[in-house]
């Protein structure tokens, strides 16, 4: 018995607890669940402990001497009193930190969803693809106007948008449906090759 | 005494698990017994092949592979992963990989290791794993790669020096590293759009899978997306071009390259049996299952449809 097949066996009895939920609720579900959840818990820390505090926390302060280090090192930890009642105060000081660079990000956002965006939409209405994008935009933008009771022309026309959005809607939604059949063919896939061997 | 139910009546109150038991039996079939679906290449598969393909025996440009995804979506993004490293490996094209999600690292390891088993390729020439990088330094690496690489990941994975290492020789910033491709289950690639494409320029393109294709279609009609691999099928589409291009051979069988031809990949017919290795095919026998579960999905939903108006109607009657 190889390690290969014992590790694909493990892994075949795990992915099979998993399954067993469809059937209904149970403790081999269960047992799977909060092992995956201890799992990758336990491979986390290690490999943040050695990527991120040994080269970036321990490694500048204590070897390189670089103290200037424990100001950033001392601000993530105060993350720590998240869990106590009286000084959870203290980590609105990294998340305010955190929310500088994300104030960074809000004029490059801008530019790349809103400006550019709006850029490709004004084309020439040369071809069908452009009169479709047009009528689009221009309908769905009505029908989140909401100043403007939907009723007459205006809601024959925003009913038009509610088509474009059900359009977009389906296509997600076909999308969705293959994204999760090709999870399931991917544990098949290892069920019937990996672990039994019987695919051609 | 209760009213005998018709057939429609009975599927409206079939218990789902027969259903899940029939999408079962639909993926499981066409695995056990294959047959030779033609896969369609699309356009923004072909974008990101002829981007990869235009780096070919450069050695002052190389692609960056950025593994955002964790085991949970493996079966849509590792086939066309270990794809595009098959691309680059033949076609000497230099390969750069990184991650920011602790549970992406052994998965990229697993798709260099797995994609360079029949090439004679080596780590700091060939390729370069820059490894496991925290979350946290995921800004700061996306900008900084914009002046200098080097400065912005120092170490690669073994731990030495990025700077010293041949392949970086002629690679400084995103002038060089032409091509970024995220490989996500989430919106890591809008990071890459907003800072990297907006900022500095650099090519982007999307492995990513089927539930966000429909999110990043916008991104390709701006053009801030190069192209895009999407779900499984975008896999299958590039397993193909590889295939059909990269490893093509001549009629004495020696490896015969040739350029992307939209007329070629179009006529082209692929035999699943003439592939020997599954690594290499993983994705396109995973569609041909994937063709039976969505027939048979579309047949669920239209009697499902049926049902309903046959007993919407039939109710309609007894109410009168």
């Amino acid at each position: 018995m190889t390690f290969e097949f014992i590790s694909n066996t493990v892994a075949a009895f795990l992915t099979l607890c998993i399954f067993s939920f469809l059937y209904k609720d149970n403790p081999f579900y269960k047992f799977a669940e909060s092992l995956f959840v201890g799992v990758s818990m336990g491979y986390a820390i290690p490999l943040v402990y050695e990527n991120a505090f040994i080269p970036f926390v321990y490694r500048p302060i204590f070897v390189e001497h670089n103290f200037l280090i424990i100001i950033p090192s001392i601000m993530g930890a105060l993350y720590i009193f998240r869990f106590t009642r009286n000084l959870s105060w203290l980590s609105r000081y990294p998340i305010v930190f955190g929310m500088a660079i994300v104030g960074m990000g809000v004029p490059m956002s801008m530019h790349g969803s809103v400006l550019v965006q709006m850029r490709s939409a004004m084309l020439p209405l040369d071809n069908l693809n452009t009169i479709l994008i047009f009528i689009g935009t221009v309908t769905i933008l009505m029908y989140f106007f909401f100043s403007k009771e939907h009723r007459g022309l205006y809601g024959k026309i925003t009913n038009i948008g509610v088509w474009f959005m059900m359009i977009g809607f389906g296509a997600s939604f076909g999308y969705t449906v293959m994204a999760r059949i090709s999870l399931l063919i991917g544990r098949i896939q290892f069920l019937l090759d990996d672990w039994l061997g019987i695919m051609r | 005494m209760s009213e005998k139910m018709n057939f429609f009546e009975r599927l409206q109150a079939l218990d789902r698990r027969w259903i899940y038991l029939v999408v079962l039996l639909a993926i499981m079939v066409p695995l056990v017994i294959p047959f030779n679906s033609k896969t369609y290449v699309t356009e923004p598969s072909e974008n990101v092949y002829k981007k990869i393909d235009s780096f070919t025996g450069r050695t002052d440009r190389a692609i960056l592979m950025c593994f955002s995804h964790d085991a949970s979506t493996m079966a849509e993004l590792f086939p066309m992963e270990v794809a595009i490293l098959r691309h680059c490996f033949e076609r000497k094209i230099q390969v750069l990989t990184i991650c920011f999600m602790p549970q992406a690292k052994p998965l990229m390891d697993y798709a260099i290791n797995t994609a360079k088993e029949d090439y004679n390729v080596q780590s700091g020439i060939d390729y370069l794993n820059l490894g496991y990088k925290p979350y946290g330094l995921f800004l700061p690496i996306m900008l900084g790669m914009g002046d200098d690489i080097a400065k912005a990941v120092e170490t690669d994975d073994q731990g030495r020096k990025v700077d010293n290492l041949p392949i970086m020789k002629e690679l400084s910033n995103y002038n060089e590293l032409n091509l970024v491709i995220d490989f996500a289950a989430s919106a890591a690639v809008y990071s890459w759009i907003i800072y990297a494409r907006a900022r500095f320029g650099a090519n982007v393109a999307a492995g990513i899978t089927a539930v966000m294709a429909a999110d990043n279609y916008p991104y390709l009609q701006t053009g801030q997306l190069t192209g895009m691999l999407s779900g499984l099928k975008g896999a299958a589409e590039y397993e193909k071009m590889v295939d059909v291009f990269a490893m093509h051979k001549d009629e004495y069988g020696n490896p015969d390259p040739r350029e992307f031809s939209k007329e070629v990949i179009k006529n082209t017919w692929i035999k699943m049996s003439d592939i020997k290795e599954r690594r290499y095919k993983t994705a396109r026998i995973g569609m041909n299952a994937q063709t039976v579960a969505h027939i048979m999905i579309i047949f669920f939903i239209i009697i499902g449809n049926i049902g309903y108006f046959v007993t919407r109607a039939k109710k309609k009657v007894t109410a009168e």
